[in-house]
């Protein structure tokens, strides 16, 4: 059991070493130098950035500075997606540090949400929390809590505070004895290549046989595309938390173990790179 | 190249389709209108269905040759349901399609309840949670959905945090 909880340690403090660079085209009063920074991989990209806004602002005009938002060789940033994924999904096989263009102009509607204060991505992060319990217990245990809990949780992420935030999100992680997990799994599969923004459909831990579902089992069923053929070559990798979790592990474990604060299992699938 | 994809239904002539094909042929032409797809409900189950396009309210037509996949085309039954003293939407049954988002859910609803732009619409599945905008109507179906439709709640105002 105490392997279990290093894991969850281990979740917790996975860190990205990131370079972000002003873009080109943004006007500045003199030269902005690049910031370098360790962004954690469970948190958003503008709960943690503050000190990237202030370290740019000091270069440029008061009037060219409006909504801040990321890309990453082109492509911009959903912030409302955890650092760990979106890091994993673009550029877990290029070299470190990873490189991030920030914008002060010409904000992507198309592409990006907004996110206008700390409180967008408090509700925002909230609504999956309760999204993921609303799966695992038909959101009992969420409509249980209190509201202080709630912000509990919301502070213990925002302070990077891993006791405070687990004093209650281990309440989340529960199940009734007499099951054998929680009722569904909180998972989202994303690709960069396809058209949809991600896979997400209700799976079970324990099959009909009472036997625990694994990985490749929800991969079988959701995304067989992903998993390699008997005698084929390993043409994707299916990650999470920067790495990729054996498929005989069963997603009950995963659920409780590998989620993001949000308490979702947010899977890349990736190229498998060439080298 | 404009298709139907069903045979009249109930309430639905030669007559009215014509007319809503000008109505969509008016608006930019067919192509511009790829983007946003309209597609007519083969059963009709839920007596007149409306097109959810942005540019009108006419019934629901195939009107743009837009390279999707099948798969984008189908539709799910979502039931609206007003919250607290929110304008209740006179029809509440509507077909929607897999890949919409919340977002455009809301600008729908917004312009059908000729609310301002300006003002916030809240979604709630299940009483519970508000999806964030770019969340497909699909994919919360296929998760949330019951007896064969979505319910969603809307509020002008935070109803469930």
């Amino acid at each position: 059991m105490t392997d279990d909880k290093d894991v969850l340690r281990d979740v917790w403090f996975g860190r990205i070493p990131t370079c972000f660079t002003l873009y080109q085209d943004e006007i500045t009063e003199r030269e902005a130098e690049p910031y370098y920074l360790l962004l954690p991989r469970i948190s958003y990209l503008t709960l943690v950035t503050d000190k990237v806004k202030k370290h740019f602002q000091k270069v440029m005009r008061q009037e060219d500075v409006t909504e801040i938002w990321f890309e990453y060789e082109g492509t911009p940033l959903k912030w409302h997606f955890p650092i760990g994924l979106l890091f994993d999904l673009h550029a877990s096989n290029t070299a470190l540090p990873w490189n991030i263009t920030v914008h002060f102009k010409n904000f992507p509607e198309k592409d990006l949400l907004h996110c206008t204060s700390k409180d967008v991505i408090e509700a925002h992060f909230m609504a999956c929390v309760k999204e993921a319990d609303a799966l695992k217990h038909k959101s009992q245990v969420i409509n249980e809590m209190q509201k202080k809990d709630h912000k509990q949780l919301w502070m213990g992420l925002q302070n990077d505070k891993f006791d405070q935030f687990w004093a209650i999100n281990r309440k989340l992680m529960e199940y009734p004895p007499e099951d054998s997990g929680f009722r569904y799994i909180p998972f989202r599969i994303y690709q960069v290549t396809t058209e949809r923004p991600f896979i997400q459909k209700l799976f079970r831990p324990v099959a009909t046989n009472g036997q625990l579902n694994t990985l490749g089992d929800l991969l079988k069923e959701v995304y067989p595309a992903a998993i390699t053929p008997e005698d084929g070559e390993k043409k994707n990798q299916v990650m999470v938390h920067g790495i990729e979790p054996m498929l005989e592990t069963p997603v009950q474990w995963l659920s409780e173990h590998m989620s993001y604060p949000d308490n979702f299992l947010h899977i890349s699938i990736i190229p498998q790179p060439t080298d | 190249m404009l298709h139907a994809l069903v045979s009249p239904g109930r309430g639905w002539d030669g007559r009215t389709a014509a007319n809503s094909l000008s109505r969509h042929e008016g608006v930019g032409g067919a192509g511009s209108v790829a983007a946003e797809l309209c597609v007519r409900r083969a059963a009709y189950a839920w007596g007149r269905g409306s097109c959810l396009c942005r540019r009108c309210a006419a019934p629901l037509f195939l009107h743009s040759p837009a390279p999707h996949p099948a798969s984008a085309l189908a539709l799910v039954d979502v039931l609206l349901k007003a919250v607290g003293d929110t304008p209740i939407m006179k029809t509440k049954k509507w077909s929607v399609e897999r890949t919409r988002t919340i977002q455009g859910l809301v600008d729908f609803i917004k312009k059908f309840l000729k609310l301002v732009a300006s003002e916030q619409l809240f979604i709630y599945v299940n009483q519970s949670f508000a999806p964030s905008p770019d969340q497909e109507v699909g994919t919360l179906y296929e998760c949330f959905g019951s007896d064969g439709k979505l319910v969603l709640h809307y509020c002008k105002s935070q109803a469930w945090g």
